[in-house]
């Protein structure tokens, strides 16, 4: 999968991995909190922020694989700096990689429209809750509830990664750090024009 | 010819994104050669040494024309990688250039990409080390190394390899004097002891003329300007070279001052101080400096027994206003900690700080910012806002006089663009701006004219000369402190040794010895003059 | 023996696949025998401190109790299960609460597992290892190993961008649009930053002859002995016989019986 990929393009999706799993890390304490307000679902209003990587690193580079590696590296970082969920987070960082590859690969990785995005944020939101069905036991909770946790993650993942993560490129797109990256060079071409 | 050329290039031209960066360059440099590489910015010398090693244009997706040949093999020849291990390059950047945590973890690095059996790294690694005086930092993390010794590790990783020829790019641009001194008294021992090729590009260039035998300048639009040795280049186009906007060394540019103020008399253009002092006919004359008229005006902050975390003790200065105060001191002395604590961005230990003759903690933030500001040493950190006009106009009342200031700084046609954008000089005069808009009373500044070219530099000094207000600067550039400073503090190891007029700072050698201060070209020809009027009476 | 030199890839492998084995039983016993053999293993082994651990452990236990709050306030009700205690809407039974105390359980022993890792491992290794035994590509393994390296230069800029944003009368942010702006104040500088230096980075790094050939004689070469499969095998029958004590006292339930 790397052999295509120009190592300017690995070290740059490796420091935005690196970037957000210090934001990643900070968003556990803030989802600490909203877990106490409202229990197991209070997570789920924030998942998204979990999956913003994937969308950030493949809309800027635009190459199979983007997301995936983005979001498996974040988690590598985590445990890394020493997140106590330590080595299992890499597989979920993996699963919702795979989630956002997944809708980017339908469109054989040519369309980065803002719906796109967002499903494929939504895409994350699927393959962790199944994940985390399984490894934490929702089966244990009333089905509504369960339900209702889907559905706000669901949204999460739409807004906070798909909507957010664009918002957050095009920022940087502004800057001129991006001349380099298809997002850039896009950028330019709509101001120049 | 004297020995062979070792690289060829022929009608090389280099185009990015459909603008030519240099084009039709033809020229060759002999094995073993120093040569240094001239230009304004944006002339193409660093994308013309990525070429030289075959980076370019791979890593970038530019395209490349014409051919470049090394031991008369064409580049395209060579497999990818192959070619670095023949021709290091030591970057600018001391932050970006490594990959590993540690010393020796980053010089195996380079040993590991060449397949070095592993049996006979140690040795290599220990001997790269020794070149350049790091063996005891063998196991540290590079995270903890200063500036001076990161340049340093950079050129072991090059090392290490043995290559043939050696690119440094620009490899003092992020270090203090006395780092950038050393570092060249280091490739200068190396080349005598084993040699090989230089290719130096470089601003600051007093250093250095004793390395270099031959010059190679760039104009802006990317070709030849001139290629010849280095005392025709400086000694008879120097005039030229200043003009473009290239960096002259010191001498150079006092002796093309002395000349047109015709007090100077040599032949060619001074390269060394002796040949500038032989050429004046009244250097007592030429080396006086105008005295400021020094009128004590009203203190507008008082720091009394300052501690602070890090290492600041017994700190006890005035700023006075209207006057511009320099603060200088080795790296690591606490400089950047105190002026912090001037601004009240970190907390005290001991000690207080008046504003006005208000305790700093006493002031609302809101209020205390709108009267003292603060500049940081890179000027992106100053940065709030995603347009350059809303930088300026952030926080004023009436932000139609926005645009006017703008105008000031010759901003206003990249009004709408994003303040990262900026070229680094442009950024530079933004950050200062923003800090001036509302008029503060006092103004800090951290090392406002590090890495800028000369006419920033200049540019920024007037802009702080001209300022009613009081500012305090904390600066490396004793040139700067000699020409603008009113009062001069010196601080070392977290305390301050010395508080005074420059003029008076420059003769007391103690403390110049103690804080590693390098005395301003006037001062230093003044000495060398000195010396050689005794040695002429004895 | 000591955790500290076990091979980090297989003490990764042996905390996996604990933890996929422990998310197929559902009942408290399992779990408590893991715990009690991990935290046993952490210290003796391990010789960490204890202060450290309980910094990492104590979120984890504030975690496991709102699990098993959730889990006794939004229970899976089934037909035959006794209630205990009703009010309202909720519903309290002793099957419900059985189940939430075996959740909050099952991450009290995912978390010491976690942490048994995370305290006896270096970074450095952990990653060459990864690449020297899981055979993960050079070219991502030194990017991941450049950005760790960032690392300290962001928490400095960011502590920068704090005080110029002070400086500059940034007021707080209340609202959530207000929120949003400011996170995008503080992660554009950061990531721009370090986009720019990622850059040069490679740059760099090409410079010095790395391709990404996945052929390389490392410098320091990370090793599979026998005692790390020794480790492996004892960490994963340790949780199987959690299993089998938890089956002999009759409390052992498979995760199907759930579903």
């Amino acid at each position: 999968m790397l052999a295509k990929w120009k190592l300017r393009e690995v070290i740059v999706l490796s420091v935005l991995a690196v970037v957000f799993a210090v934001v990643y890390l900070l968003f556990v304490q803030l989802g600490n909190v909203l877990f106490g307000l409202f229990g197991l679902i209070g997570y789920d209003i924030i998942f998204g922020i979990w999956f913003i990587v994937s969308i950030i690193a493949a809309y800027i580079i635009r190459k199979p694989g983007a997301a995936f590696l983005s979001e498996t590296v974040a988690a590598t970082v985590e445990v890394m700096l020493g997140n106590a969920v330590g080595p299992q987070l890499i597989l979920s960082g993996m699963i919702q990689g795979l989630g956002a590859e997944a809708v980017f690969a339908a469109t054989k990785w040519k369309n980065y429209s803002t719906w796109v995005l967002m499903a494929a944020g939504m895409g994350s939101s699927v393959f962790s809750f199944a994940w985390g069905f399984y490894v934490s036991g929702f089966a244990a909770l009333s089905p509504g509830y369960v339900t209702a946790m889907f559905f706000v993650r669901l949204v999460s993942g739409a807004l906070l990664a798909g909507l957010l993560g664009k918002y957050l490129s095009e920022g940087l797109a502004r800057t001129g750090a991006l001349n380099s990256f298809p997002l850039g060079k896009e950028h330019k071409r709509n101001v120049t024009v | 010819m004297s020995l062979y050329d070792q690289i060829k290039a022929e009608q090389l031209a280099f185009s990015y994104e459909d603008s030519n960066i240099f084009t039709e360059l033809t020229f060759s440099i002999e094995k073993n050669q120093s040569v240094l590489l001239l230009g304004p910015s944006g002339s193409g010398k660093s994308t013309l040494a990525y070429c030289l090693n075959k980076l370019y244009p791979e890593a970038v997706d530019g395209e490349l024309k014409g051919s470049i040949t090394f031991e008369g093999r064409n580049l395209d020849d060579f497999k990818p990688g192959e070619l670095n291990q023949k021709i290091g390059i030591v970057f600018q950047d001391p932050e970006s250039q490594f990959c590993m945590l540690t010393v020796e973890e980053e010089v195996a690095f380079g040993l590991e990409n060449f397949h070095v059996p592993r049996a006979e790294m140690e040795a290599k690694i220990d001997r790269a080390l020794e070149w350049v005086g790091l063996q005891a930092e063998k196991k540290t993390t590079i995270h903890t190394l200063s500036g001076g010794q990161k340049q340093k590790l950079a050129l072991a990783c090059v090392l290490v390899l043995q290559p043939e020829v050696i690119i440094l790019d620009e490899p003092t641009a992020n270090l203090d004097p006395l780092s950038s001194s050393d570092l060249v008294k280091t490739i200068a021992r190396l080349k005598k002891e084993r040699p090989f090729t230089l290719i130096v590009i470089e601003h600051k260039l007093d250093d250095w003329v004793e390395l270099i035998d031959r010059c190679l300048v760039l104009d802006s639009s990317g070709t030849i300007l001139f290629d010849g040795t280095l005392v025709q280049c400086f000694g008879e186009f120097a005039p030229y070279l200043q003009k473009e906007g290239i960096w002259l060394p010191k001498v150079v540019e006092a002796g093309i001052t002395a000349k047109n103020a015709g007090m100077y008399k040599g032949e060619r253009l001074p390269l060394r101080n002796h040949e500038l002092l032989s050429g004046l006919e009244d250097s007592v004359a030429f080396l006086k400096k105008e005295n400021k008229t020094i009128s004590k005006k009203e203190p507008i902050l008082e720091v009394s027994d300052l501690h602070a975390r890090g290492h600041l003790k017994n700190i006890n200065l005035l700023i006075h206003k209207g006057e511009l105060t320099a603060l200088v001191g080795a790296n690591g002395s606490g400089k950047t900690t105190l002026s912090k604590c001037l601004a009240g961005l970190l907390p005290l230990m001991q000690g207080e700080i008046h504003f006005l003759d208000v305790p700093l903690s006493k002031w609302k933030e809101k209020d205390l910012f709108q009267r003292l500001g603060y500049v940081f040493q890179n000027p992106e950190h100053q940065f709030i806002t995603d347009s350059v006009y809303e930088e300026i106009a952030f926080g004023l009342e009436h932000r139609a006089t926005a645009l006017d200031n703008l105008e000031k700084i010759g901003l206003e046609k990249h009004a709408n663009a994003h303040p990262y954008s900026l070229s680094q000089g442009q950024k530079r005069r933004l950050s200062v701006a923003t800090m001036l808009v509302h008029e503060q009373e006092l103004l800090i500044l951290d090392e406002p004219t590090f890495g800028q070219d000369a006419n920033t530099a200049r540019e920024i000094m007037e802009i702080l000369d001209e300022k009613s207000g009081a500012v305090f600067m904390i600066t490396h550039d004793m040139e700067l402190v000699d020409q603008y400073a009113d009062t001069v503090h010196v601080l070392d190891e977290g305390e301050i040794i010395f508080s005074g007029a420059p003029e008076s700072l420059w003769d007391n050698h103690e403390v110049v010895n103690r804080a590693r201060l390098k005395l301003p070209f006037r001062k230093q020809l003044q000495k060398d003059l000195v010396r050689r009027e005794s040695h002429v009476t004895t | 023996m000591s955790l500290h030199e076990v091979n980090p890839s297989v003490k990764a492998f042996a905390v996996v696949i604990s933890i996929l084995i422990l998310s197929v039983f559902f009942d408290p016993i399992t779990p408590l025998v893991t715990i009690l053999w991990v935290v046993t293993v952490t210290f003796i082994f391990g010789r960490v401190s204890f202060k450290k651990w309980l910094l990492l452990f104590a979120p984890f236990l504030f975690i496991a109790i709102i699990y098993v709050w959730s889990t006794m306030l939004f229970p899976r009700l089934q037909a035959g299960d006794s209630v205990i205690w009703e009010w309202g809407f909720l519903t309290l039974t002793a099957e419900g609460f059985q189940r939430g105390v075996s959740l909050g359980l099952r991450v009290l022993s995912f978390a010491t597992l976690s942490i048994m890792f995370t305290l006896t491992t270096k970074p450095t290794d952990f990653l060459l290892s990864l690449m020297q035994q899981c055979k993960l590509p050079p070219k991502l393994a030194y990017g991941i190993m450049a950005g760790y390296r960032f690392l300290p230069l962001i928490k400095e800029e960011f502590q920068t961008l704090q005080n110029a944003h002070r400086v500059r009368g940034v007021a707080r942010a209340r609202t959530i649009p207000e929120k949003v702006q400011q996170l995008k104040r503080y992660v554009i500088p950061l990531l721009a930053g370090a986009i720019r230096k990622a850059e040069r980075t490679a740059l760099a790094m090409e410079s010095k002859g790395f391709t990404g050939e996945k052929n390389r004689i490392f410098y320091r070469e990370i090793t599979v002995s026998r005692i790390d499969w020794l480790f492996f095998i004892l960490m994963i029958s340790a949780v199987i016989l959690s299993a089998f004590i938890s089956w002999k006292l009759g409390y052992l339930q498979y995760y199907n019986r759930e579903l």
